[in-house]
């Protein structure tokens, strides 16, 4: 059954790779933009949560719901931090969901930041790297290696070619080239992809996101109309669902499989009342251009290895029948964890607005769906707008 | 013959979670076996407090990469590969990147899987045709 909760405002800063601006001050700039957005007054907004995964592990402060409350004056307003890794930002838009549904907030802002820049590359390196299991770890496995064994047997399995996954970079290149807030607006073509660096074989440089600054937001209400400023009441958020798999990615039954992914799929299907084909558009976790692929077979829009045909075919290209990742995906727009699931609502509810330039609208969207998965695959948080 | 896939334990009790690279846990009740630690037994859900340890003997590889970019105690490349050893399913280190799904392997060798830890393991390496 379809919430009540309405997407009344969103907001984002740019995703760039070195921003230099502190954490705190890119998740006020985001709240900032997303209150004027909605055009709700701070003082009015009684739940904060602020989704952000390595802060300590960066060595920034902890304390980061409390700090950005008193910076932003919530005076009163509850406020706590979500940490669900790659995964963060979906999750703390889900709280705030759960939050208004409930009726324990009647305005809730989510502010997902992260400042990956903060840590030089060992440390960043690092603190993803223990994400994995202790056992894997102990191999030196890291997210990359994963993709590169799982992309490997789905070209062998799906008698794929290379270039399948190099068009889902050269595809969300393209995407970004016109989103002024992402972090790579230069179009790469698929020779580019396949002539980039290796980095776990079959996978090159832009078969992977690159680690990122920003943040973005957006306020929860239960509104039901514009108000007499003329903010819309919002797309309503039809359905929130979200899944554990296993810790180890090694104790799946098959590589292309990841169970998150297809539970958290049929969960939120289920809830908001539509099936696969009722999606216009989709934000799909392509931390991985594998990802992308293996995540639109898991969740139903296409059967298993068919993703890689439609992907070069153009089905999944801005004006294809199912645009995917209209703003750039993880893989152009950016990945800064705490913030980017949060960028995939934001980006959704522009698009359910039809307010962006023709050059990267999807036409007529009514339906949305977002997908943001932790780790590869440990947690998978699924989200249906409708407009 | 003890320690092969049989799940006939070969050195009682694994109190130390912390195990080799080329052994398993398996279940005290049932001999179920595993490789990533958990609280109990999947199939009969006996404690694991109590599992023991399994050695691996040959598993058959499902899939393999090698990493260009690790992290920075870990030499590159790395070869990896993911490998079923009948129930068990786990990603090791390859000694080299001549691994291919289907290929039988067995762990050999002791080395140095990440600078730092003064701990050694053995590496995936192809199984002798018997």
């Amino acid at each position: 059954m379809e919430t009540e909760v309405r997407v009344s405002g969103v907001g984002m800063t740019p995703f760039e790779g070195d921003s230099q601006r502190p954490l705190a001050d890119l998740a006020a700039a985001a709240a900032e933009k997303t209150l004027a957005d909605a055009g709700v007054d701070p003082a009015d907004v009684d739940a904060l949560h602020f989704g952000n995964a390595l802060a300590e592990a960066l060595d920034e402060s902890a304390g980061l719901a409390n700090a950005l409350a008193a910076a932003l004056g919530l005076d009163g307003a509850s406020a706590d931090r979500v940490e669900n890794t790659s995964a963060t930002g979906a999750s703390a838009f889900h709280r705030g969901v759960d939050r208004v549904e409930s009726g324990t907030a009647d305005i809730a802002l989510v502010v997902g930041a992260e400042k990956m820049s903060a840590g030089d590359t060992r440390s960043v390196t690092e603190a993803i790297s223990r994400l994995v299991h202790p056992r894997e770890y102990a191999q030196g496995v890291t997210l990359p290696s994963f993709g590169g064994l799982a992309a490997g047997a789905y070209l062998d399995r799906h008698d794929a070619p290379r270039e399948a996954l190099a068009a889902v970079a050269a595809k969300n290149h393209r995407n970004a080239v016109h989103n002024p807030v992402a972090q790579f607006r230069k179009p790469i073509d698929v020779e580019d992809a396949l002539d980039s660096p290796v980095v776990a074989a079959p996978l090159r440089l832009y078969d992977c996101c690159p680690m990122s600054d920003g943040a973005a937001a957006v306020v929860l209400t239960r509104a039901t109309d514009e108000d007499d400023a003329g903010h819309p009441a919002g797309p309503r958020v039809a359905g929130t669902a979200s899944a554990t798999g296993t810790h180890a990615v090694a104790e799946r039954p098959d590589p292309l499989s990841i169970d998150s992914v297809r539970t958290a799929g049929e969960r939120v299907f289920d809830r908001a009342g539509i099936a696969p084909d009722d999606v216009d558009v989709a934000c799909i976790h392509d931390a991985f251009t594998v990802l992308e692929l293996i995540e639109l077979e898991e969740l139903g829009f296409y059967d298993p290895g068919n993703a890689w045909v439609a992907t070069l075919d153009g089905d999944t290209a801005l004006d294809g029948d199912l645009p995917v990742n209209p703003g750039g995906g993880l893989k152009a727009r950016g990945h800064p964890l705490g913030a980017t699931g949060l960028s995939q609502i934001v980006e959704l509810v522009w698009q359910l607005r039809g307010d962006l330039p023709e050059s990267r609208r999807v036409d007529g969207a009514e339906t949305a769906f977002a997908i943001n998965v932790a780790g590869f695959g440990n947690n998978s948080v699924c989200t249906v707008l409708r407009a | 013959m003890t320690g092969s896939n049989s799940g006939v334990p070969e050195n009682g009790a694994a109190a130390d979670r912390d195990l080799p690279a080329d052994r398993a846990f398996a279940c005290a009740d049932c001999g179920r076996r595993w490789y990533y630690d958990r609280r109990r037994c999947p199939d009969c859900d006996r404690s694991a407090a109590d599992a023991a340890s399994v050695r691996l003997e040959t598993g058959a590889v499902v899939a393999t990469t090698t990493v260009e970019t690790t992290p920075p105690d870990v030499r590159a490349p790395n070869h990896l590969a993911l490998v079923r050893f009948d129930e068990v399913r786990l990603i090791a280190q390859a000694a080299a990147a001549d691994l291919s799904p289907g290929d039988r392997v067995r762990f050999d060798g002791s080395h140095r899987l990440r600078d730092g830890p003064d701990r050694t393991d053995p590496r995936l390496v192809a199984a002798e045709e018997s």
